[in-house]
């Protein structure tokens, strides 16, 4: 890299000036290019970035924005944000580069412009894309990065931190750090009182920043919330209390994306982006600014979503996630035969544990497990294989129910649990709507990204009538664990999103609401509790999950004539075998073979199946 | 709107996006507002001593100034045209405006040096002229041959506009483009200054057709060339004329804007001449201008004598067929004025002609020089809205009879292209077989259970003979088959792809549920009337799954619907008779949940004969076990499983081009029989019903009712649809005869003697079954006659059994038969039934 030495943690937006100044030519002596040039293209920035953050391994050094780190980042600075694509909030114009005197300036990646925009007649107008990013509902607590990632980059920014981390231990100093603590932790009387405020998120920045307190806490040398603003953004303080109001465990994110192609992104995708966080004080009170006219004309969502409840993030790179990113830590191993086979083993038996040593199922759970949707042919999702465990009530639920759900909090990235009874049915949003009034899809239950799990516990439902809701809702649950796919409701209309979704249920008899591919009668035979798996255990075993659910597979012509024989004998003898029982069949098969790190079906497991297939069917008698 | 900022920027040139970005005000005002405004500038640098302050506005001026003082209208000339130095902001004050009011005359006009639209090399006199050439030259091309020394297209329109006192002319941008298209390039890229042209050139002729009309007439664009999909709105459309399509999801209450201020003195109470609003403002007079008074502050805003105009502010939501997978709808503001307002409801599919603008957002206007946002709004100015179609195919009725609304060009919904697409489709020889074999592709075999549906989703031509008498186009299918036989997924496939429909399973609809019921609203008492499944797929098709598991009652509602077509309501003080023009697609499983081949159809599943007898075809399907269709679906499954490459399906059209297919054929072609067609049919019908005389035989066989010519005219219109044919030929009649055969086989089979019996269908009993039970009934009576006397002693059933039995050794006799038998006899009054024993009277 011949370029100037770029500060691509805390000053991003200087390698993009710089990067767009040597663009356009203006120091040099050929003839300038007009930035219209650039228009939906990148100037050689990202490449940059992109070399910092893959090459020269920057990106593990790059912040994870969430509500505990949200408290120190710095505006302007490079952040990376993981979240759920829950909303598109369209297109937003904005004057890409303009000429400030014989200078060309641009404001790509930012929400203000650094310098004066005085009224100058000439400028390119680009857009860019506005996505509402919320974290991914049910989201497990060890996909989040482990709290030692500290940053470390400039020498005084670190400085800082650990004077501020120094703060954070000290529990006489909690008061003057971060707002979102807990209320009796404050010492003294005045930062209580402000605290109170805060907590209700009454005060509007204005009014905190002209009080006495925050004035006599940056007296005291701490640093102030809400100076920020006042000096010039790139000054290393905290903009802790412009995000008062984040709810503690749940930040959404407002990105803004240049120039990426609309199908690269789309709804419920769960996205890593890399790029600036703005913060602009102004933003804040824009909303004071609107009268009734205004409003109605801008009834755009960003009225409903101020800047300090919801952090700007201007997009540099994005990628998507798989499982596999969120494996702290561990490189890419190769999926060896025996590593496989032993860690398959190893989640056997635990799972077997978790069920009371019902063999069946724990067999049934791991397959139900690995399953993903991997290709659809018409309605058809084929791949999927949801689960019913019958035989349980109100009180075997509160036992393998509870036990199974931290077993997959711990195995899964993302779990969600549905209580299926009367009053949840006829109440709950299940299907995502559109509330026209603030312009915003309001997220429901079922807007889930790729590759969740959803437990429905239908032991606590009684009978009862169901109102419209109630009808509605049932319906889309049908069509889910069906089709694979989600109605959004527009109002006007109604559009069909697809989703990958694991279901398991838990009823007494099968269940007819949500009706799943394989029903296994549970047949648990000790309550024992299971002992707490080690941590390194774990960390194979979502390993393993990850790993061998992306598995590719195929079929030998051997085994297929096998297989086509086998179905063919057994509709022979039981005609009441249908596609579903075949197509069945033929999911479990793929999976076991998977579950052995094996990328096409071996006679073995073919049989294994069918032994599997005989033993439930055995139950169901 | 404290808001404005840069006034100085209003004239810029359209090619300089900074316009679009420093108006927040402009944003209030309509475009013949800005399109004024534009102009009124434009004067003033380039001639402003010299001439007078310009006209206001066409508002202005026709409500303050009825007489038509003799006067220039320089103001009127194209603003744009001239430098858009920031100097500009010193344009007259607005008070001086109303003072000079103008006539129409255009005569100064000519005197002006050429001048060009700002940023570009275009000419205003070239556009002026062009524009003059196309009102007044401009023929519909359609009345060209008898008609060309008349009046051009748009000439008479302006007469007739003036004749009704309008306010606007819709020009078609198609004829503008077929005029000069050049000119029309020119519109679409500054349509700003274009249309202030052609507002100008319009009023001048109106003016020479009658200066005495003081309305303002405006220019409405629609119908252009192209529309762009909400989603491609980019930058460079800015300032440019756009045409959208899209759904009205939310209107504002209508916001009136003032036009003209009229303030008074409270000290002297002096009356000030109307204020126009100059750049979303209102200057008001700081002093009384009555000389005697001159108070200073003393002038108050007299509400009622103001103007004010109407405004509205529309969002516009994309439909769901221009939403790409993963992506959730964009949204887009519509400003309206006038006349334009409330011309959208929310849920109405409107597309709309207007002016794609951006404005800037500025906060705070304190800190504007220090840091500016500049965040772009978008909205479209309004020129034109029009409704499109609101239903998801075809609203329009294709099996209505009475076309006399005449729909006229209004609801284009198929581009030109795709029509084309879809009639070289048509032409194809094997599109009827292609067409079933893309319907419910993974669905194999039933390839004539298949076309049956195909000719039920085009359907036949519904007929009203002026006697009030009608005949439904609508074909109704049965489906009976064995469980696991993929009737459920035909149904759900069939429900995709209807026009309309409803999908309800029988288990789960009462009879009111399907038809109507009425309801009392909770709020306010009044009964009201709500649809039922039925009634709702009015036009459509009602999938109906489990048929046989629907309760007797919401059966019978049937029987009116499918012949009648309507649903009739008499309860709650509500008497309605409902149209419900649907067809049914029902599927039943047999009752024993196994097909019985040794029963009849009626047996099997259980249904009134007077409701099976109303659908035309019903098939069975069954599911014979046969080795060679296990391993084709064994086959499918695995290859569905392992084969991660789409499954090779070619040759087959895909559900979107399909759907168009059957939406066209049902809207645009409406087949007639042609003669011989005709003449086959009743050739076909008298063989089909011969076939129930066996020669020699006694039992008469009934093959075929006149139902099942209806049918057959029904199937053989469908089939003509299929091929986009307007008649119906020979070979659509050979096939429906060839379909309703299969059907009548498979159902109607009676499986004593292979024939076909409708009486199977229509009574649920066959000829040779009721053959047979006048035997037993003859021997019974035969045998009573013999052996019991009148009033004497009984005799126990089984006895007689024995008897007949050794009567008649040759067939066999179950003791049902003789109880039936007996139990004629008895309501004949021959026996007396006591529990077992029969005596004679």
């Amino acid at each position: 890299m011949g370029g100037p030495p770029y500060d691509f943690l805390a000053n991003p937006l200087g390698a993009v000036r710089l990067t767009f100044e040597k663009a356009i030519g203006s120091e040099s002596e050929t003839p300038p290019t007009h930035p219209s040039a650039f228009n939906g293209k990148d100037w050689g920035a990202l490449e940059l970035f992109r070399h910092f953050l893959f090459q020269e391994s920057g990106l593990s050094q790059v912040p994870i924005l969430n509500p505990k780190t949200l408290r120190w980042v710095q505006p302007n600075s490079l952040v990376r944000y993981r979240g759920m694509i829950q909303d598109m909030l369209g297109n937003e114009f904005y004057a890409g580069a303009y000429k400030d005197g014989n200078l060309w300036r641009t404001n790509k990646f930012m929400d203000v412009s650094q310098y004066p925009m005085g009224s100058s007649p000439e400028m390119c107008i680009w857009e860019r894309r506005l996505l509402y990013c919320v974290p991914v509902p049910g989201q497990s607590s060890w996909t989040e990065p482990s709290s030692e990632m500290e940053p470390n980059w400039s020498s005084q920014t670190r400085e800082k931190r650990r004077r501020m981390d120094d703060e954070d231990d000290d529990p006489m100093d909690l008061g003057q750090g971060p707002c979102l603590l807990p209320l009796d932790a404050v010492p003294i009387s005045g930062t209580c009182m402000m605290k109170m405020f805060l907590v209700k998120g009454m005060v509007p920045d204005d009014e905190i920043k002209s009080s006495p307190i925050t004035k006599k806490m940056r007296e005291d040398g701490l640093p102030s919330p809400s100076q920020s603003m006042d000096t010039k953004t790139t000054s290393s303080s905290s903009i802790t209390s412009t995000f008062q109001s984040v709810d503690k465990d749940n930040l959404p994110c407002l990105v803004k994306i240049y120039d990426s192609p609309e199908s690269e992104l789309k709804l419920n995708d769960v996205i890593e982006f890399i790029g600036v966080l703005t913060f602009d004080s102004e933003l804040a009170v824009e909303k004071d600014d609107n009268d009734e006219l205004s409003n109605s004309f801008y009834d755009d969502a960003l009225v409903h979503l101020p800047p300090n409840k919801v952090p700007r993030l201007h997009c540099l790179i994005h990628r998507k996630l798989a499982v596999q990113d969120f494996l702290p830590g561990s490189p890419i191993i190769e999926p060896k035969p025996h590593l496989v086979k032993e860690t398959r083993e190893a989640l056997f038996r635990h799972l077997t544990a978790v069920l009371g040593n019902d063999e069946v199922a724990a067999h049934f759970v791991l397959l139900h497990l690995l399953s993903k949707v991997h290709a659809r042919v018409d309605d058809v999702a084929v791949g999927k294989l949801s689960l019913n465990l019958t035989g349980l009530n109100k009180e075997t639920v509160s036992v393998f129910g509870t036990r199974l759900i931290d077993t997959f909090k711990n195995l899964l990235p993302f779990t969600n649990c549905m209580p299926l009874t009367l009053e949840y049915l006829n109440a709950a949003l299940l299907a995502p709507k559109k509330d026209y009034q603030a312009n915003r899809l309001v997220p429901g239950v079922l807007q889930l990204p790729e590759g969740s799990h959803l437990m429905v516990d239908e032991t606590r439902l009684e009978s009862g009538s169901l109102n419209s809701t109630g009808i509605e809702n049932t319906k889309l649950l049908k069509n889910l664990i069906e089709f694979q796919k989600v109605e959004y409701d527009f109002q006007y209309y109604k559009v069909e999103m697809t989703t990958d979704v694991q279901l398991l249920i838990f009823s007494e008899g099968k269940s007819n609401i949500v009706p799943a591919d394989v029903i296994v009668p549970f047949q648990p035979s000790c309550l024992e509790s299971t002992e707490m798996p080690v941590a390194e255990a774990l960390e194979a075993w979502r390993w393993y999950l990850a790993t061998v659910r992306s598995l590719p597979h195929s079929i030998g012509s051997e085994i297929q004539k096998v297989v086509e024989d086998d179905l063919v004998a057994a509709r022979q003898t039981d005609r009441s075998l249908g596609s579903r029982d075949f197509s069945r069949w033929l999911t479990m098969a793929r999976l076991i073979s998977s579950s052995f790190g094996e990328t096409s079906l071996s006679k073995e497991h073919w049989e294994m199946v069918k032994e599997m297939e005989r033993l439930r069917r055995e139950r169901l008698k | 709107m404290a808001s404005d900022s840069s006034p100085a920027h209003f004239n810029n040139g359209p090619s300089s996006p900074d316009d679009s970005f420093s108006s927040p005000i402009a944003n209030t005002s309509s475009p013949a507002h800005r399109r004024r405004r534009g102009r009124r500038q434009a004067s003033t640098p380039s001639s402003a001593a010299a001439t007078p302050p310009p006209n206001p506005s066409r508002f202005a001026s026709s409500a303050s100034t009825p007489t038509p003082a003799r006067s220039t209208r320089r103001g009127r000339r194209p603003g744009p045209a001239t430098s858009p130095s920031p100097a500009v902001a010193a344009t007259p004050s607005s008070t001086d405006d109303f003072s000079m009011p103008s006539s129409e005359g255009g005569e100064d006009m000519e005197e002006a040096t050429p001048t060009f639209v700002w940023g570009t090399n275009i000419s205003v006199q070239d556009v002026k002229n062009a524009i003059q050439m196309f009102i007044k030259h401009f023929r519909d091309p359609q009345e060209l041959s008898n008609d060309i020394y008349g009046e051009g297209k748009y000439t008479r329109l302006i007469h007739r506009v003036l004749e009704v006192e309008g306010e606007w002319i819709d020009v078609d941008a198609h004829d503008v483009f077929s005029y000069d298209s050049d000119l029309y390039n020119k519109m679409m890229r500054y349509p700003l200054e274009v249309l202030a042209i052609f507002d100008i050139v319009l009023m001048d002729i109106v003016s020479v057709i009658n200066p005495l009309f003081d309305k303002h007439v405006q220019v409405r664009i629609h119908n252009l060339k192209s529309s762009t999909s909400m989603r491609n709105l980019n930058p460079s459309d800015i300032e440019k004329m756009v045409s959208l399509k899209g759904m009205v999801i939310r209107c504002s209450s209508i916001i009136p804007e003032i036009r003209e201020a009229v303030f008074r003195c409270i000290v002297c109470g002096y009356h000030s001449e109307p204020v126009v609003v100059d750049r979303g403002r209102i200057s008001e007079p700081t002093s009384c201008l009555k000389q005697e008074c001159l108070a200073k502050n003393s002038m108050a805003l007299v509400h009622n004598r103001c103007r004010f105009a109407d405004k509205q502010i529309v969002r516009l939501q994309e439909t769901p067929d221009e939403i790409p997978e993963g992506g959730t709808p964009h949204t887009v503001s519509l400003l309206m004025h006038d006349k334009l307002v409330d011309a959208g409801k929310p849920g109405d599919r409107v597309e709309v002609t207007g002016i794609y603008r951006a404005m800037s957002v500025r906060v705070g206007p304190t800190q504007r020089t220090v840091k500016s946002l500049f965040k772009a709004r978008t909205y479209i100015d309004c020129l034109h809205i029009k409704k499109t179609d609101k239903s998801r195919m075809t609203a329009e009725d294709p099996m209505e009879v009475d076309k006399g609304s005449q729909r006229v060009d209004d609801d284009v919904q198929f581009d030109e292209d795709k029509v084309e697409e879809l009639k070289e489709l048509s032409k194809q020889p094997d599109i009827y077989e292609r067409l079933t074999r893309s319907l419910a592709p993974n669905i194999w075999e039933l390839d004539d259970v298949k076309k049956g549906l195909l000719c039920q989703l085009f359907g036949g031509n519904a007929l009203k003979l002026l006697s009030g008498a009608s005949f439904r186009g609508d074909i109704n299918i049965l489906l009976v088959g064995d469980p696991g036989t993929s009737k459920s997924q035909l149904l759900q496939y069939i429900h995709k792809l209807a026009p309309r429909g409803i999908y309800t399973s029988g288990r789960g609809s009462s009879a009111v549920g399907l038809t109507a019921y009425v309801a009392k609203d909770p709020e306010t008492g009044e009964t009201v009337l709500e649809s039922g499944a039925l009634v709702l797929s009015d036009r459509g098709i009602c999938c109906i799954d489990e048929f046989d598991k629907m309760s007797d009652n919401a059966r019978s509602m049937l029987h009116e619907v499918m012949e009648q077509q309507t649903v009739s309501i008499a309860k709650a003080g509500i008497i309605a008779s409902l149209n419900a023009r649907t067809s049914v697609l029902a599927c039943a499983n047999p009752s024993g949940s196994r097909y019985n081949p040794r029963l009849s159809v009626i047996d099997n599943i259980h249904l009134p004969p007077t409701l099976l007898s109303r659908f035309d075809l019903i098939y069975l399907i069954l599911d014979k076990a046969d080795e060679q269709t296990d391993r084709r679906l064994a086959k499918h499954i695995v290859s569905l499983h392992f084969e991660d490459t789409e499954i090779a399906e070619h040759d087959v059209i895909d559900l979107a081009t399909l759907t168009a297919y059957v939406s066209y054929a049902r809207k645009n072609i409406h087949p007639k029989l042609s003669d011989e067609a005709a003449e086959e049919l009743t050739r076909g019908y008298v063989e089909m019903r011969k076939r129930g005389n066996f020669p020699g035989g006694s039992k008469k066989v009934i093959t075929a009712t006149p139902r099942q010519i209806e049918s057959l005219i029904r199937l053989s219109e469908a089939l003509a649809r299929i091929r986009f044919s307007e008649t119906v030929e020979m070979r659509d009649v050979t096939e429906a005869f060839r379909l309703l055969e299969v059907a009548m086989q498979q159902s109607a089979t009676d499986h004593s003697t292979g024939t076909i019996d409708m009486d199977l269908i229509t009574t649920g009993v066959s000829a040779s079954e009721r053959m047979r039970r006048e035997s037993v009934l003859s021997a019974t009576r035969n045998i009573i006659m013999d052996k019991l006397q009148l009033g004497g002693p009984s005799i126990r059933l089984l006895e007689l059994l024995d008897e007949m039995k050794k009567q008649n050794s040759g067939t066999e006799i179950h003791l049902h038969d003789l109880r039936t038998a007996v139990a004629t006899l008895a309501s004949e009054g021959f026996v007396v039934l006591h529990g077992d024993s029969v005596k004679r009277m």
